[in-house]
């Protein structure tokens, strides 16, 4: 009877110990990224798939009507906007507002790093327009991003079917060349500027275009 | 003057009937579209009188009529691309998941794989036979006469793929659509490189293929086109009207249906004699 007894106790107090109620429970914060330049179903599914695949992520969904790429992170990690969107840049994306809510109610965005960038003024704006090698809408984001991301740089517009890029720029604050090698360094050959091969190679399956 | 007249007259009639001859030559013309309203439809099969369509977007597999009143919808897939029916059985690859999907009735099972898959888009079976495209690896899965074995790596010479995304058993030949490689890849039934089509054509993405005893029917996703050509690989006609963003394409009864993904619509043509 006496061993019954501990028997019973030994297991009922190792059940308090390991009990669920004593472990820490994970909790998550929720991210937005607001994703330009989605188009093609098999590429934005294999984005999809490729931020599934790290670690501690969960509930990952990209909706290709609105362009918006939601998924939860586990809070403990802290992760930052610039974290997030050089992830979607390096899977061939191109970001354009990410939105992070805390567990805690906080709300972190990128809009801060916008109101920066619109703040530069342009007062000797020329208009140009270049050949740059593409294929669909994600290049058309990329590229256009590469070039408006620059000081100097008010508009850029790129066009599938011609191939050009029009653009307006202030050649006191940039040279043309950087304009050049920014979209090349973006993984698009200009007539100037070549793009890296190893970001070439990693460019989104419908953004390979035909290299010369 | 008379004769004049005449010899001006028969010429008109033969230039006309000259110039008809020539638009008359591409066969398919546009009949109508299927529209839905929530359904992005990227893949197609024919069972019967209805279709079952694979709509990626929203997860799920759908049953729909030819005009378009959808009859069932399954749920809960990943990603569920280039569906193939064999034997009253629906082939469903989910890209997300990895997996073959066995659709029968309600019922659900996966189909056994030698091959870790990553991210299939495409199936066909025959009989005991079957072949993936396995997209993120760049070849072909494929399984005859209780073999299994892959073929194809990344590249782009003969025999090489860059994203394959569709695949058709025909002719006792294996037809693939090498998306970006924009074109068609033709091998035998030991996986065997034999002919590459369409090279030349100015594809941006071959996203789905049909082939049967006489044609190959190949989608032109960024173009928004269908190629068709004679199984010697000789381009007979390119239609590019009513179409937007095609992924898919399937052949029945004389008409063509082609798979709308951005224009959530089925374009259908048909073989003018």
């Amino acid at each position: 009877m006496k061993n019954i007894i501990f028997v019973f106790s030994f297991f009922a107090i190792m059940t308090l110990v390991y009990t669920p109620t004593f472990a820490q429970k994970t909790t998550y914060d929720k991210v937005e990224v607001q994703v330009d330049g989605l188009g093609c179903p098999f590429c934005a599914y294999g984005l999809e798939k490729k931020f599934k695949e790290l670690k501690g992520i969960k509930k990952v969904r990209i909706d290709m009507e609105t362009g918006l790429m939601q998924f939860n992170y586990p809070s403990g990690k802290m992760i930052d906007v610039e974290t997030i969107e050089n992830q979607v840049d390096k899977a061939g994306y191109t970001p354009v507002t990410t939105r992070i809510t805390r567990n805690s109610g906080e709300v972190v965005t990128s809009e801060r790093v916008e109101e920066i960038h619109e703040a530069v003024v342009l007062e000797n704006v020329e208009a140009t327009s270049f050949k740059v090698r593409g294929n669909c809408s994600m290049c058309k984001a990329r590229i256009e991003k590469a070039a408006t991301s620059l000081a100097g740089v008010g508009t850029a517009v790129w066009e599938a079917e011609t191939q050009l890029i029009q653009l307006e720029y202030d050649p006191e604050l940039i040279d043309l060349s950087d304009i050049h090698k920014a979209i090349a360094k973006a993984g698009h050959d200009t007539k100037k500027a070549n793009a890296p091969d190893e970001v070439y190679d990693n460019l989104p399956p419908c953004c390979l275009y035909q290299r010369n | 003057m008379k004769s004049k007249i005449i010899v001006n007259f028969i010429f008109f009639v033969t230039a006309l009937m000259m110039y008809l001859g020539c638009t008359q030559n591409p066969k398919w013309t546009y009949v109508r579209a299927i529209n839905f309203e929530k359904v992005t439809p990227l893949g197609i099969v024919k069972d019967g009188n209805l279709l079952w369509v694979s709509d990626s977007d929203n997860n799920e597999v759908i049953k729909t009529d030819l005009n378009g009143n959808i009859i069932e919808t399954h749920k809960d897939f990943e990603r569920p691309m280039h569906i193939v029916m064999d034997n009253g059985k629906l082939f469903i690859p989910e890209y997300s998941a990895d997996t073959i999907t066995i659709m029968t009735g309600n019922k659900r099972s996966h189909l056994a794989l030698k091959n870790k898959l990553d991210a299939p888009a495409g199936i066909d079976v025959k009989g005991d036979a079957y072949a993936i495209a396995d997209f993120y690896n760049h070849r072909i899965v494929y399984h005859a006469n209780g073999e299994d074995l892959t073929f194809g790596k990344k590249g782009k010479v003969n025999g090489a793929f860059h994203y394959p995304t569709d695949i058709q058993f025909a002719n006792n030949m294996i037809y693939i659509a090498d998306a970006y490689n924009n074109r068609i890849q033709v091998f035998d039934e030991k996986g065997k490189f034999k002919q590459s089509i369409g090279n030349e054509d100015g594809m941006n993405a071959a996203t789905g293929i049909y082939v049967n005893d006489q044609f190959i029917f190949v989608t032109d996703f960024e173009n928004s086109r269908v190629l068709i050509y004679d199984l010697a690989g000789q381009l007979l006609q390119i239609l590019d009207n009513q179409l937007d963003k095609p992924t898919d394409v399937i052949l029945d009864d004389d008409k063509i249906y082609v798979t709308n993904y951005k224009g959530k619509s089925i374009s259908v043509f048909e073989y003018k004699k």
